[in-house]
Formats: C-alpha cells, structure tokens, sequence
C-alpha cells in the first residue's frame, strides 16, 4: 500500500501543503478547509504536518457509529461518507493522531483521500517533508538518510 | 465582495477599546491592488500633513494583497505603515514583512488593519475569526518575545495562533526597536516596536479560519504548481536555500559594507561563515514559500528559532564580529529584546568604529577598550544601549524609495521581491495572470504601471519630497550615508530633544 511519508524535521512550516490541499478539494484557500494540517512549536523551530496515516487497523472505523468510515478502492485510503456520517466526531477522540477535522460549512469530518493516488501536497512540498512513496516500504527515505548520516560519521573518524 | 479580497478593513481603537470594520470599496481595491497601496491611499486621506509618531492618532496600518493566504508562491509579505520615529520631524514610513501574519489577517476577514489609539494599561488584541478582544497584558509587560509569544498562545490554548509582539525595547519605546512574529519574521526599518510601546500594545494575536476564495481556482491551482516548480527549480534558489539572503550580496556589495577595510583579512569570512554554519540546524519558510530561506539555531542540544542570514551579516563581518557564536549572541539578544538587526547593527558598527579610532571617548565608551574580542564588544555596548536609560538614540529613517518598478510591484501585492526582483524567478505577466485567475480581473501592465506611479506620487506627497526615480536601492543593507547620517544626528540631538519637549 502507497503512503504519504512525513519527515518533521524537515518541515519549515510554510503552509503550501495546506492551501494546495484546500484548493484542490474545496477551491478556496484555508487552513481550515485543508485535511493536512500544519502544527508548530516555533519557539523550538518544530513543525509537523498531521495527515491521516490510513491505518491497517483503523480505529475510526471501529468506532463510527454509522459505518461512515470507508476505505476508497485503489488507493486504500480511509474517507467519511458524507452521506452516512453524522457528525458526531468519535473517529476525531479515537484517532491516535488527530488527523479527521471537521468541515466548517457541512459539519461531517473529512480526512485525506489521497487524491485519486497522486497527493497534491507531497507536490508543492519543496521541503522534502512530504512525499508519496508508491508500493513498498514507506520509511525507506529516513533509513537512507540515517545510514547516510551514520556513513559520514563513520568516514570522518 | 470581489474574489481574492476580504473587502474589509479592521478599525481599532485602543483609547476606546473599540474595534469595528469598514468596508473598502472595491474600486479602492481595483485601483490599489494591494498592501502598500491601500496604506498609502488610507494616510492620504486622512492626514493632510504628519503627525508625531508617539500621538495617539498615529496609525499603524497592516494591509495585504489580493493574493495573500492563498497557494500563490511567495505571497506572504506584508506590508506596514506609520509615521516614523526614526526621523527628528515625523515622516510617512513604510516596511514590508515577510511570514505568516498576513495570511492570519487575511484568513481573519480582513485586508487592511489600522491601530490608532494609545491604551491606559498594556494590552494585547486578541483578533479570531474577525471577533476583536482586548486583553490585559499586564503579565506580558517586560517579558522576552520568546516568552510573550508562547504566553498568549497557552492562554487561547491553540499552538496555531500567530503572535505578533514587542520585546523589552519596544516598551521601553527604543525607536529601533521592532515587532516579530513566529520568534523570526519581523517587521525592521520602521520603528514599530516604538510605535507598539507608545501605545502600550504588547501583542497582536490572530488566529483565522476564513477561507480566501477565487474566481477561477483551477486555472489558479495550476498557475501555482507551474510556478512553485519553477521556482523551486531556479538555479539561484539552491544557493538562496543555503545561505539565505546572504547569498545575494555581492562581492562589491561586501567590502563596501564595511566603513572601511581596516577589520577585514584574509579567511576572516570564511571562518565566520564556517563558524556560523555550525550552529545552524532546520529551516523556516514564509506562508506558502517553496525557497524556505530562513533558517533555525542549534544551541546546545536546544534549538532556537530562526535567523536570516542577511541579518547574520549585518551583525557579523558588517560590524568587524568575525566570530560566529558572537554573532549568534548578538541575533539571539536583538530578538528577545526586540530589536531591529539592520539599525541595531549601523549603530553598533557606528560606536564600535567610533571607540577605536578615539572620536567617541566619552567616559562611559572608555572601558570599551579593555575589552579585546570585537564580538564581546558588541555584546556589551548593546547591553548598555539597551539598559542604560539611553532611549533618546535618535536615528535616521532607512531610506525608503526603491529603484525599480519590480519592487514596488513586489510590495503592492505582497510578493517576495527576493524572488521577483534580484532572482527573477517570477515575471510580471506571471503575476498578472495569478491576480486575474484569483480576483477575476483583466489586468494589463500598463493597469499595473498606472498603479505603480500613483502610488509613488501618492508616498512623495506623503512624504513631502520630490519624486526621484533612479534612487539607490538599499533593501539590503544599510550604506555608508546611513551611517554618516546617525553620526550627524548625534550632533543635533539638543535640537531633536527640544523638538520632542515641544511637540
């Protein structure tokens, strides 16, 4: 299964993901409109972009009461059905992430639908924080970068 | 309400305590395209001549473009304006902001926001989703930024909201201080964090969730991508990611900054550089920026937030700091008293020329000399700037015309002009085309020139000088004449003094 890859570290907290995500989806721009959120410490240079992860055992979708919870054929991502979904925010309490806000105009959540497997943010994010890794092993970029890093060190000593 | 604006412009009062919105015109819109502007239409309006920086009445205005807290590259500038205190006789200054706050006013409901009014106690505007409160800042008073940003953001319990605010300095009504927001993007060269003080106006605080609509989004999006991947893709951007704006000074540019060469020698840069490079961890980037050129400092295992290389210089070699962890101290200590790099630095450079060639042997200057390193140095005459009571510094204001219509088009929408002007990265018919895809209109250039002459006229009026059109550009740094003109400002102090009794 594809997945979107976050590498905090490398986030600097600009926001494109945000707007070209709400842009893409709801053709206006807003944080609150996105369903990749930017959260930041900026007194300790820390920002990390939230997303839904799209679990292999989604607890969003063992707790809606309604069954709105849905994985999309293809690109197994996790969506609400706005058609079934109430409204009541418990897959928000049960996500360990946080990831599913809730749209200001319809009241139902929304969560990443991966956009048809081509993600717009991991496009605009010239940060390097946010990439699609297609088919395989989604952490494959950090163990490169570590075992570059643990290379050098080694090279240097 | 046209697509891409607000259409609204936030009144504040902090006399009255009252805050109400007014609606722009959308033929002010039309004619002005943005925020440099909108700001200068608002001062011609409603003052025939200036009045003093410190009266209530002064304003400070925020406005912003069109294109502001959307997905177009590079827009998260914003631009500011008052009447000065960098100058003995008030004058119409403005300044431009890189970051976030911007996008937060505009995603607040407003294009333009104008603060007059002087507060009895200190107070902090705590602005959401266009409902304004004042809050009391009693608890902020005399803190750091870094503190008073995190404060306010615990008191609202959210993380994401933008905090703009005023250090020590600014209270003590320094005229270099300035504001900050996110501990790294401030607004400099216009003496805000005096004009905050004055009004006893500790923080602004905003937090919106207003969406910017557009009129034709998808032609938007894709104007966007194609230019945030040009963009990115530029090859000057690679060395602008690493070295920041310090990158774009030139050789020439270098050793004239210096007053003369006396401090510089051979591999001294380079060290500095070396030195400097060391400390400097993650990066930071404006709303919606694909360059991130601000970076962030590693201090012992903490991190601290962010610095511009171009304010690194100014701090460094500039003033004969050849050492990185000095210059890092220096950046360090401006940003939690909230002070203006640029100014701070021509001053510094000022004074520390000043005790070595022996023209400024005043007594307290005098134990200056036991110290040996240039960076201690600076360290501890900032110190006694900051602490000795010695708030009437009276310095000049920056130089405010630009050279090229670019630039000034940079402002009026809000862009970057490190992209738009030095790099080139975006053209004219690119903006154009993200204007028109985002409000709707049908621009040409020659709107675009029209709008870029009268607001020039309009400023030169404000500004009570002739126009001139092939002036220096001095964005970057601060030039020789600035500093000759600090120094003769020394001279005319009595007569600045009278003048403020007076007024």
């Amino acid at each position: 299964m594809s997945a979107i890859s976050i590498i905090p570290e490398r986030c600097t907290g600009c926001q494109s993901c945000e707007m070209a995500c709400s842009l893409s989806h709801e053709g206006s721009c807003s944080s609150s409109l996105s369903r990749i959120r930017m959260k930041k410490w900026e007194e300790i240079s820390v920002f990390m972009p939230t997303v839904c992860q799209h679990c292999e055992k989604p607890p969003c979708m063992d707790i809606c009461p309604t069954g709105a919870r849905k994985r999309l054929p293809g690109t197994d991502a996790m969506v609400t059905d706005e058609k079934q979904c109430v409204g009541c925010k418990s897959c928000i309490y049960a996500c360990p992430y946080g990831a599913p806000a809730i749209h200001p105009a319809t009241k139902r959540t929304m969560t990443c639908d991966l956009c048809k497997g081509q993600p717009l943010c991991t496009q605009v994010c010239t940060a390097g924080a946010l990439s699609y890794v297609p088919e395989g092993d989604p952490s494959m970029e950090r163990k490169r970068a570590f075992a570059q890093t643990l290379f050098h060190s080694m090279k240097t000593r | 309400m046209i697509n891409g604006w607000t259409g609204k412009r936030l009144r504040i009062d902090l006399s009255l305590k009252k805050a109400w919105s007014e609606d722009i015109p959308p033929a002010d819109l039309r004619q002005w395209f943005g925020g440099r502007g909108l700001n200068a239409s608002f001062f011609s309006q409603h003052f025939r001549s200036p009045v003093s920086p410190a009266s209530p009445e002064n304003p400070i205005a925020f406005a912003v473009g069109p294109l502001t807290g959307t997905l177009a590259p590079c827009s998260g500038w914003t631009s500011i304006a008052s009447f000065s205190p960098l100058s003995d006789f008030p004058v119409y200054g403005f300044t431009r902001m890189p970051g976030h706050f911007g996008a937060s006013l505009k995603a607040a409901g407003f294009d333009q926001c104008i603060i007059q009014g002087k507060a009895d106690r200190p107070v902090y505007l705590w602005i959401d989703d266009g409902e304004v409160k004042f809050e009391k800042a009693d608890h902020l008073w005399g803190k750091e930024t870094t503190e008073t940003a995190v404060t306010v953001q615990e008191e609202k319990g959210d993380r994401s909201v933008e905090v703009l605010c005023i250090g020590p300095a600014g209270e003590r009504q320094i005229p270099f201080a300035n504001v900050i927001h996110r501990l790294s993007w401030t607004g400099d060269r216009l003496g805000l964090g005096y004009l905050f003080g004055v009004k006893q106006l500790k923080a602004v605080a905003i937090r919106g969730k207003k969406p910017v609509t557009l009129q034709h989004p998808k032609q938007f999006l894709d104007l966007c991508l194609g230019l945030k991947d040009q963009i990115h893709k530029g090859q000057k951007i690679r060395k602008l990611q690493e070295k920041g704006a310090l990158s774009l000074l030139s050789r020439e540019e270098r050793k004239d900054t210096r007053n003369d060469n006396r401090w510089l020698f051979p591999g001294s840069e380079k060290q500095w550089a070396t030195s400097l490079w060391a400390n400097l961890s993650g990066w930071e980037g404006c709303f919606s920026c694909p360059v991130h050129c601000g970076r962030s400092v590693q201090d012992q295992e903490k991190c601290l937030a962010g610095i511009h290389l171009e304010k690194a210089w100014h701090l460094g070699p500039q003033i004969g700091v050849y050492s990185g962890e000095w210059t890092l101290k220096l950046h360090r200590f401006c940003q939690a008293e909230g002070l203006d790099p640029f100014l701070t630095a021509s001053l510094l450079g000022r004074i520390l020329e000043g005790v070595e060639t022996g023209t400024l042997s005043e007594e307290d200057l005098r134990q200056m000399d036991e110290i040996e390193d240039q960076g201690e140095r600076a360290f501890a005459l900032l110190r006694r700037i900051i602490d000795g009571g010695k708030d009437e510094f009276d310095l000049s204001a920056p130089p405010v015309s630009e050279n090229e219509d670019l630039d000034i088009l940079a402002d009026i929408v809000s862009f970057c002009m490190i992209v738009v002007n030095r790099l080139n990265l975006m053209t004219v018919s690119n903006i154009i085309d993200l204007m028109n895809g985002a409000t709707g209109y049908a621009l040409t250039i020659q709107d675009l020139q029209d709008a870029i002459s009268k607001i020039r006229q309009m400023e030169s009026r404000l500004q009570n000088k002739k126009l001139h059109w092939n002036d220096q550009s001095t964005l970057l740094h601060l030039g020789k004449g600035q500093i000759s003109q600090i120094l003769r400002k020394e001279e005319r102090r009595n007569v600045s003094d009278s003048y403020r009794t007076a007024s």
